[in-house]
């Protein structure tokens, strides 16, 4: 029997769908006695702006982040962190580093914070001030990943936002929007534009343009209410004659995921074309209004990127610096700006660790979904590291100490989990960075950003 | 063992004695970034040159629109490790003028209150404290 390349794809006129891991991919290795190809490595790196309750002094105390517990022992109960219980074993929370190159380095620099600091979560290089085209930070985390292990999938990287990013020219303090609304940097001089609308992301994993649909047919579709997957039907039954019984049911599990995403955009799009007032009026109609709604529309393209093996890195930007969003699914009202200044007041901090609690509370949705996603023996989540925190500590200071940042998955086995690790102080975020991208086969690599030497993620 | 500790602790002090006051002999000449304590903490450039008692300096103090600031010379005069500042927003509405005080405490840090203030009386009054620019290399 042929055995099926993990590149198969499902071809109709407007829309290439690839497969996602089935069975009859493996026979291939077994056949030629080669010995089992490595698990693909994923990575997803989210920032939040603003850094969190838990870097002001008050939050420190009350752990309002980082477990009071090092090592295994920790307790999430107080912590911004405690959503994630369920997957404890997976996570390596490392607490007390800085960010010292968001930080000003002259008298100009100084009050452009809110500016500045996204440009360097990923990067750890500070920003060249400038407003026009001859930016300047250094290569993300992200970036460096895809450049040594995306090269083999059809999109090396994606990178996907939350908030409006449309902003040219300069955004304050003599600093170009580009610093504020992108994480994910290919080189020093080159950001990479990010992607809001679920619907543009779609397209994109099913190259709905590129495989021989004209813009017509794409608008035809869209007006029609219509499936990619009805392009591909008689691609889909020529596969299925050839698959085991439980191929046959992956797949089918798979494309019906893939419709369901597909169908959550479209209802998405018809209610915000339907005339009622949206809370985003200027945002795009493939954006849905619910923020929780629009992240997780975002974490199931995601899975669904990574069950297809479409590509292996994301870069995903859930805040942008100074929005007046509110969060009321948090169970406060409050506008993140104004909560995430809070005066030192205990009261105002815990209305900020509301609002971080509920941001993370979106993570294990993700985290569960790659983990219901088979791979090999094994998930998806078993291959995946996910990296979330932010280049900011105490937003009311506009600091950059104490940034909250935590790792969940084990990377094939590269890290052990289950740790909360304290950085002695003044650790640059940077080494942490460096001791990942080394724990996930990037040895060679002798500095990122600001990196005084790797830090080790697997100690206890 | 009680005369180690004591001597220990003795040295300790002449040590913090010495950063302190070498951060004292630096004088107030350099970048600081001041925190101004409104609803909440606002960084704003403060540039101080000082020649004996003599101090000149830039302000950058935020206007209205997010991300813009105004640039305000002052002047003023250091002694007995406090000093006094003041100057006034040239091209404003009417006429604005700006009053920094403060000292140098032993940590190295300027701490003090800003004053603004105009023609139909005082616009702000906020505490401050403001850590010296990291030298870079």
């Amino acid at each position: 029997m042929n055995a099926l390349s993990r590149r198969s794809v499902l071809k109709g006129m407007g829309a290439t769908v690839a497969l996602p891991f089935l069975e009859a991919m493996v026979p291939v290795r077994r056949a030629t006695g080669a010995a089992p190809a490595p698990a693909p490595r994923r990575l997803v790196c989210i920032e939040m702006v603003h850094g969190s309750a838990g870097s002001s002094a008050i939050g420190v105390k009350k752990h309002l982040w980082a477990p009071a517990a090092i090592g295994r022992d920790f307790d999430l109960a107080p912590t911004s962190l405690r959503s994630l219980e369920p997957f404890r074993d997976l996570l390596t929370i490392v607490s007390n580093t800085d960010v010292d190159p968001a930080n000003p380095f002259t008298a100009k620099e100084i009050g452009g914070d809110h500016f500045r600091s996204s440009a360097v979560f990923l990067t750890q290089a500070h920003p060249k001030q400038t407003q026009d085209g001859d930016v300047q930070a250094g290569v993300s985390i992200d970036q460096l990943f895809a450049q040594r292990f995306g090269q083999d999938t059809a999109i090396p990287s994606m990178q996907l936002c939350i908030e409006s990013v449309d902003q040219a020219g300069g955004c304050g303090n003599g600093y170009s929007c580009v610093y504020t609304d992108a994480i994910s940097w290919a080189a020093p001089n080159r950001p990479l534009p990010m992607m809001r609308d679920p619907r543009v992301v779609f397209d994109n994993l099913f190259s709905v343009l590129k495989a021989g649909g004209t813009r017509a047919e794409r608008a035809e579709r869209l007006a029609e209410d219509r499936s990619i997957l009805d392009w591909l039907l008689s691609s889909v039954a020529r596969l299925q004659k050839t698959l085991s019984p439980a191929d046959r049911s992956r797949l089918a599990d798979y494309l019906e995921h893939v419709r369901e995403i597909e169908r959550r955009i479209q209802i998405v799009e018809a209610r915000n074309r339907s005339g009622e007032l949206r809370e985003l009026p200027a945002a795009p109609a493939g954006v849905p209004d619910s923020f929780s709604e629009h992240v997780k529309l975002m974490f199931d393209l995601q899975a669904l990127a990574f069950a297809s093996d479409v590509t292996r890195v994301f870069a995903f930007k859930l805040g942008r610096d100074a929005s007046n969003r509110s969060y009321p699914e948090s169970g406060f009202k409050g506008t993140f700006h104004e909560t995430s200044h809070h005066s030192g007041r205990e009261d105002k901090i815990l209305n900020f660790a509301t609002l971080n609690t509920f941001h993370v509370g979106l993570i294990p949705y993700f985290l569960e979904k790659l983990n219901n996603t088979p791979e090999g023996d094994g998930s998806v989540l078993d291959n995946t590291v996910l990296i979330y925190g932010s280049p900011m500590g105490d937003s009311n200071l506009h600091n950059h100490k104490r940034v909250p940042f935590f790792i969940a998955g084990r990377g094939a086995g590269a890290l052990k989990g289950g740790l909360h690790l304290k950085a002695p102080n003044a650790t640059p975020l940077a080494n942490v960075m460096l001791g990942l991208l080394h724990t996930l086969g990037l040895e060679d690599l002798e500095r990122f950003g600001d990196s005084e030497g790797a830090f080790e993620l697997n100690a206890v | 063992m009680t005369k180690q500790l004591t001597t220990m602790m003795a040295v300790l002090a002449l040590v913090g004695s010495i950063s302190a006051q070498s951060k004292k002999a630096e004088g107030l000449t350099g970048t600081w970034n001041m925190g101004l304590q409104g609803g909440h903490v606002i960084p704003v450039a403060l540039v101080l040159t000082q020649d004996g008692e003599a101090l000149t300096g830039v302000v950058s103090m935020p206007t209205q629109k997010i991300g813009q600031t105004v640039d305000i010379s002052l002047k003023g005069t250091y002694a007995s490790a406090a000093f006094t500042l003041s100057g006034s927003v040239e091209g404003a509405k009417e006429p604005t003028t700006i009053e920094i005080t403060g000292k140098l405490n032993e940590e190295g840090m300027l701490e003090g209150r800003v004053v603004m203030g105009g023609t139909s009386g005082p616009h702000g009054n906020m505490p401050y404290t403001a850590e010296r620019l990291k030298e870079r290399k």
